[in-house]
């Protein structure tokens, strides 16, 4: 592994997800189709509500891309994913 | 992790710098931007930098969405926030980046309500619990957050929450690289392609770059691996001499991009005439206003605003970092007068801001540069 030279916080006063571009994929747990929203993990565990309206639809265990409280790409299946470059 | 963990594999790290060395020519000088703020934080991050041949330079651009909001647009949001029963929201790192009198967490100190939000839909959820309030959301950001607050202007409208309202400073990638491309003090070989904007508007936008200015792009993610990979896409263009948009990033980024998040942005925002970025001055149709539809959800129109440019402080040099022209360690005040914890500049600001990553993480390959 090519390792961090330091920890990086997550957002906060000195991070932050507009300007690190950042994309977090998480797992959807639940669908709430009719506020077009969904209750994801993200790879730690913690929860989040999500605006699906971009990926729709979304099913529970559906893998996505979330910027800013938005799914902004579905990912694909663990199993469909492609390998690291070489 | 699945998509961490063999993205920062150290042996094929090896293998792709070997790959690079066996591109590069002995003797030729390459120069890439990295357009995005997350790819600068990267690469100081993991020490991709150190990867790289003596010759082959990465530059940093105008990617941060903080590093290029000028001092005027600061103030206006400070105004806003002093306003009566008003509280502001804006995303962390804004909160620090100065105006001509003192940044956003200096002005909550001195008693504005201003709050951190990680999206534009928590700002929406204080405005709910608030109703006796007027919230206003500091939008900032490229194609990549814009939806996410168009969206959430989509939202108010549908659930009739009247006392949201948004302060729209979201930018556009397209026209500041070419601001960048016709500025003559600029040379460049070639672009490492923003990542996570690409996934809104896709990697045809870009096609510009080669057809119109003759420099490959190669639009990339955010690992180490990734960045390693696209400069050796990059350089294998150049080997045969071919001159195109190339995606690394196809895991994420369709070409096409996402049509609805384009559609709802062309449903609720529209281009401004100009937009001053910092350093990089006045940019046409580089900036997003609300849309006449949307214009009752308009901060700077339901309050008022001082709208007073602002010149940028004389010892900064933010402009000539983000257009690349110097580095952050050649600004006369880098990491004296000018630090992370007093920027006078944005790009000391934000952890993804060309200055604050060297300060923070590269400073350190430079004393080995020097030894």
């Amino acid at each position: 592994m090519i390792a961090d030279r330091a920890s990086v916080p997550a957002c906060d006063e000195h991070h932050c997800i507009t300007c690190g571009d950042d994309g977090d994929p998480m797992t959807v747990v639940r669908v709430d189709p009719d506020r077009g929203l969904a209750l994801c993990s993200d790879e730690e565990g913690a929860r989040h509500t999500v605006e699906t309206a971009l990926v729709e639809p979304v099913t529970p265990g559906d893998r996505i891309l979330v910027h800013a409280g938005t799914a902004i790409a579905a990912l694909p299946a663990q199993d469909e994913s492609e390998t690291a470059p070489a | 992790m699945k998509y961490v963990d063999e993205f920062r594999d150290a042996d094929l790290g090896q293998a792709l710098a070997g790959e690079i060395l066996s591109l590069v020519e002995p003797g030729r000088h390459y120069k890439f931007m990295e357009v995005c703020g997350g790819h600068t934080h990267s690469i100081y991050k993991y020490g991709v930098d150190d990867l790289l041949p003596s010759n082959v330079e990465l530059v940093h651009g105008p990617g941060c969405p903080v590093c290029v909001i000028p001092m005027g647009r600061v103030d206006d949001g400070i105004a806003l926030a002093h306003e009566e029963g008003v509280i502001f929201t804006c995303f962390g790192d804004m909160m620090r980046v100065p105006g001509s009198n003192g940044s956003l967490l200096e002005a909550n100190a001195a008693g504005a309500d201003i709050r951190m939000v990680y999206s534009p839909l928590d700002a929406l959820r204080i405005a709910k619990q608030n109703p006796d309030r007027e919230v206003v959301f500091f939008a900032i950001g490229f194609e990549t957050t814009a939806p996410s607050t168009a969206l959430t202007l989509k939202r108010a409208r549908a659930e009739g929450i009247e006392n949201f309202s948004v302060m729209c400073s979201h930018v556009t990638i397209v026209p500041p690289l070419r601001a960048l491309l016709e500025s003559p003090d600029l040379r460049l070989d070639g672009f490492v392609g923003p990542g996570h904007v690409s996934t809104v508007v896709g990697a045809r936008p870009f096609e510009f770059i080669p057809a119109d200015y003759g420099k490959p792009i190669v639009v990339a993610g955010f690992e180490p691996l990734d960045i390693l990979h696209a400069i050796t896409m990059i350089l294998r263009q150049l080997s045969d001499g071919r001159c195109e948009v190339e995606n690394q990033y196809k895991r994420v980024v369709p070409y096409e991009g996402n049509q609805r998040a384009l559609e709802v942005m062309a449903e609720v925002f529209e281009l401004r005439p100009h937009f001053e970025w910092r350093g990089l001055g006045f940019i046409s149709h580089s900036g997003l206003k609300l849309s006449e539809a949307y214009a009752d959800l308009d901060a700077e129109r339901r309050f008022s605003v001082p709208g007073v440019r602002v010149a940028d402080p004389k010892a900064c040099q933010c402009g000539e970092v983000l257009k690349g022209v110097i580095k952050p360690w050649e600004c006369k005040v880098f990491g004296t007068a000018c630090t992370p914890e007093r920027p006078i500049g944005t790009c000391m600001v934000s952890s993804e801001g060309a200055c604050a990553a060297y300060y923070n993480y590269g400073r350190f390959a430079r004393e080995r540069e020097v030894v």
